[in-house]
């Protein structure tokens, strides 16, 4: 009884921390539905599956662009002349053998495809955004252009296989995303390979 | 005092009594939304005999048709014209309008009735626009006279009361029975797919308030401690 | 390091340019309360709970939701089974706004039962009243967001009450709306005012109640004056005793207030009606409407009056009254505790009256309900109009010197 007039200071200071441990565990925890309610939602991530793409009625040197998550991807049929140039350019590149991760392992090579003919790539400059030019003809850029993209936002440079060129603002070559052949004449860009069931666009 | 209270309930008894002329109870239905295979059976029964009348447009890409073979074309969601001009309704929040006893209730309650354009009835909803497809299964009912002795002792009447059956249908009633609630569940789902996550969260969350209420009380018994040993002023 | 942190001592920084220490002495260490708050105490921070809860998921639900007549209903449907967690954030919104009208309509109550509204407190009623309508508008226009039979019919119903103003009605309805019918203009405007102006408003009279609460002091179940400057025998400090004590409170609540989210979100049709998970429809109305609980005894007097004007008006006084409450008491107490008999039959008539209305207003009328309704509005309406007369002539017990257990 004769502690009765006296505060239990440690009592005191031991629970202040556990309420406020386990309160403060409460609060991180109810912030995990405020959080996660920003993710893509379940529609946004069904519209963002897998699309396919026909390769038929790309010409040789022509661009096509299709929009895979609200991105540009670009699908190029290369012409042999443009395949051709490409090594020639190796000693103006950041990185000519693709050695930052920007491609999926398949496309880590001389042209970053699959098959040196098709060029699949995200359209998007890698300094802020933008969305580069196709600029295919030689000389149309400089005097010594062999044909690439030019970004008009910052004045990067990239060749026909989406490689960065030294001395402009753009860091990294372009991005290719994942994207495989279903056949000889159609590709799906999203997914490695085609799933078993996939929608047409 | 008293006596107000009892007339107050009376009242409100009453009140609640004077509803309809034949007040039908709704059959309890055993929902269970963790019962994935029961949950299919109703998607794949509702696909192949609901779909092509109603509509799940919450249901993204009526993924359940696609996967019971229904042809797009054909789906409910692209059909213009209805017979008698009357559009069947969504069933995306049927549960969570009706509930899901009466969802329940209602597809047992088809009868015969030759008045009607469609010539068929439902206790629940007497003038409804829905041909009897239920009865396919079921067998045709038919409206039997109300018991009058059985009116005295019963709060409301079931639907087997006031109905019978006169030709059998593809099912047995305990087939049937076991269908339409398989149906029903699917359709509840539907409504609320998020039900079982949030039950299950709601548990944890719930235990969780309990631990923390634990630490709070001590630690408001022990400050209140100087207030009632006047440790103050 | 350390010398440089110990330098700077950011609270002495922040303390020479904002009276952060100021604030925290007067407002909660050295501001004193009755040391005796019972049950009915707690639901004044209740509300402050519920009201930051109500801001932040409606943030979050504002950031999904689509206001137009066409994708409105859709948008709903998205967030509950689409978006992350959008089931739990609308919930907990639903849910906060019949919990809002709970703790607030109890709050009222306290300040009823124990004479919070008299001298000196009559502005700070008056201020509690205004946060009381803001509350229901804001309730009304988020209740037509959701854009389904009822919200559409409740906006329908509750706008056509300018039309009941005579020479300017019809007009005055039109421009509410926007339109010459509830439509996709009048949702969109609505959704403006419950995320925007009203919300403003109400963090605004929030905040003068409580700059106008501790000016006069907190009231007490005794009704009876206490130094809320001082520490005195009567009372305690304000931090730690109650923050602690609401703290308990607010863990129950969360718990009562969780329990509702997760496991009967639409209260039997209270809180979500059954009738709202159809899309509006502008050209069939449902077989029953009826607003949502919190607003149905003022419904129940509107439709207990067979004229329309009239009937707007009886249910335009029945909130005006509470108004004015402050100078129908002309007791010589505050609390209930030292009131006379009459006070006391006085408010369980009035609880019976509002419970009952309340009851009636969610129902469909019959020819005995409106008799009923019709009962409960004079109950109602008796115990404000009578109040001045069985206030001052009953016989009042001692006050006590000291707060009492």
């Amino acid at each position: 009884m004769t502690t009765n007039d006296e505060v239990d200071e440690e009592r005191r200071c031991f629970l202040r921390r556990a309420t406020a441990t386990v309160g403060g565990i409460g609060l991180a925890a109810a912030s995990i539905p405020f959080v996660s309610y920003w993710l893509p939602s379940a529609d946004t991530e069904a519209a963002g599956a897998p699309v396919e793409v026909d390769l038929t009625p790309i010409k040789p040197a022509q661009q096509l662009t299709i929009v895979w998550r609200g991105k540009p991807i670009w699908v190029i049929r290369r012409t042999p002349e443009m395949l051709a140039n490409l090594p020639k350019l190796n000693h103006l590149l950041r990185d000519p053998s693709s050695d930052v991760d920007q491609q999926p392992p398949y496309a880590k090579n001389l042209y970053r495809s699959i098959k040196p003919e098709f060029f699949v790539a995200i359209g998007i400059c890698t300094h802020l955004g933008c969305i580069p030019t196709y600029r295919p003809d030689v000389g149309s850029v400089s005097p010594t252009w062999l044909g690439g993209f030019y970004c008009p936002c910052h004045g990067s440079l990239y060749d026909l296989a989406g490689r960065v060129f030294q001395g402009v603002p753009a860091p990294k070559n372009l991005e290719i995303p994942p994207y495989g052949y279903i056949n000889d004449n159609r590709i799906i860009v999203g997914a490695h390979q085609a799933p078993a069931q996939t929608k047409t666009t | 005092m008293k006596y107000f209270f009892i007339f107050l309930i009376f009242i409100f008894a009453n009140v609640s009594l004077a509803q309809e002329e034949i007040p039908i109870a709704l059959e309890k239905v055993q929902i269970n939304l963790s019962d994935t295979q029961s949950l299919s059976r109703g998607a794949k029964f509702f696909a192949t005999n609901c779909m092509v009348c109603h509509t799940l447009i919450y249901m993204r890409y009526n993924k359940i048709a696609e996967d019971a073979g229904v042809l797009y074309d054909k789906m409910p969601i692209n059909v213009k014209t209805w017979p008698n001009g009357v559009k069947p309704p969504d069933l995306s929040l049927e549960a969570s309008r009706r509930g899901s006893n009466w969802i329940y209730t209602y597809l047992h309650s088809f009868y015969i009735d030759k008045k009607r354009p469609n010539g068929v009835s439902n206790l629940l909803v007497p003038t409804t626009a829905m041909p009897g497809i239920p009865s396919i299964f079921q067998g045709q009912q038919i409206r039997v006279p109300i018991d009058q002795d059985k009116r005295i002792y019963l709060w409301k009447y079931q639907w087997y009361d006031l109905l019978a059956l006169q030709t059998p249908g593809t099912m047995t009633p305990e087939q049937f029975d076991a269908t339409m609630t398989d149906l029903v569940n699917f359709l509840t789902y539907a409504s609320e797919p998020y039900k079982v996550q949030q039950e299950r969260l709601g548990w944890w969350v719930i235990g969780f308030l309990l631990i923390l209420f634990i630490f709070v009380y001590l630690l408001k018994r022990e400050y209140w401690k100087d207030v009632e040993r006047s440790r103050l002023s | 390091m350390e010398n440089f942190l110990k330098k700077i001592n950011v609270i002495a920084w922040i303390e020479n340019r904002y009276p952060l220490r100021e604030f925290w002495y007067k407002h909660l260490t050295h501001y004193y309360a009755a040391r005796n708050f019972n049950f009915w105490y707690y639901f004044g921070s209740f509300s402050l709970l519920v009201l930051l809860n109500q801001i932040v998921t409606g943030i979050w639900l504002a950031m999904e939701y689509t206001p137009t007549g066409e994708e409105a209903f859709n948008s709903v449907q998205h967030i509950m089974r689409d978006v992350h967690y959008g089931w739990l954030i609308r919930f907990m919104h639903t849910t906060g706004a019949s919990a809002f009208f709970v703790v607030v309509y109890l709050h009222m109550y306290r300040a009823l039962i124990y004479g919070s509204y008299k001298f000196p407190r009559e502005l700070l009623w008056l201020i509690g009243m205004t946060i009381y309508i803001t509350l229901l508008a804001e309730a009304f226009t988020g209740y037509v967001l959701p854009w389904g039979q009822m919200s559409y019919w409740g906006a329908e119903v509750i706008t056509s009450f300018a039309s009941a103003i005579p020479f300017i009605g019809d007009d005055i309805e039109v421009w509410l709306r926007g339109d010459y019918s509830i439509s996709t203009v009048t949702l969109h405007r609505f959704f403006s005012l419950h995320v925007t102006a009203i919300p403003m408003v109400l963090l605004l009279l929030v905040f003068i109640h409580l700059v106008a609460l501790h000016y006069v002091g907190s009231n007490n179940p005794d009704g009876i004056d206490i130094d809320h400057e001082h520490q005195t025998p009567d009372d305690v400090p304000f931090q730690p005793y109650y923050t602690i004590k609401d703290l308990v409170g607010a863990v129950v609540f969360l718990i009562v207030f969780f329990s509702v989210i997760f496991f009967m979100p639409a209260m039997g049709g209270l809180f979500l009606e059954a009738e709202n998970f159809t899309p509006a429809n502008p050209l069939q109305t449902p077989p029953e409407i009826s607003p949502v609980w919190y607003m149905t005894p003022y419904y129940a007097i509107l439709r207990a009056i067979p004229n329309k004007l009239l009937g707007l008006i009886a249910m335009a006084s029945a909130i005006g009254l509470m108004f004015i409450l402050p100078w129908l008491d002309r007791s010589r107490v505050r609390s209930i505790r030292y009131k006379g008999m009459l006070s006391k039959i006085a408010i369980v008539v009035f609880v019976i009256s509002f419970i009952g209305l309340g009851y009636l207003g969610i129902h469909s009328v019959s020819p005995l309900r409106t008799t009923m309704a019709r009962v409960f509005a004079i109950g109602y309406f008796a115990f404000f109009l009578l109040m001045p007369f069985y206030t001052r002539y009953e016989k009042t017990k001692p006050l006590p010197e000291h707060i009492t257990k």
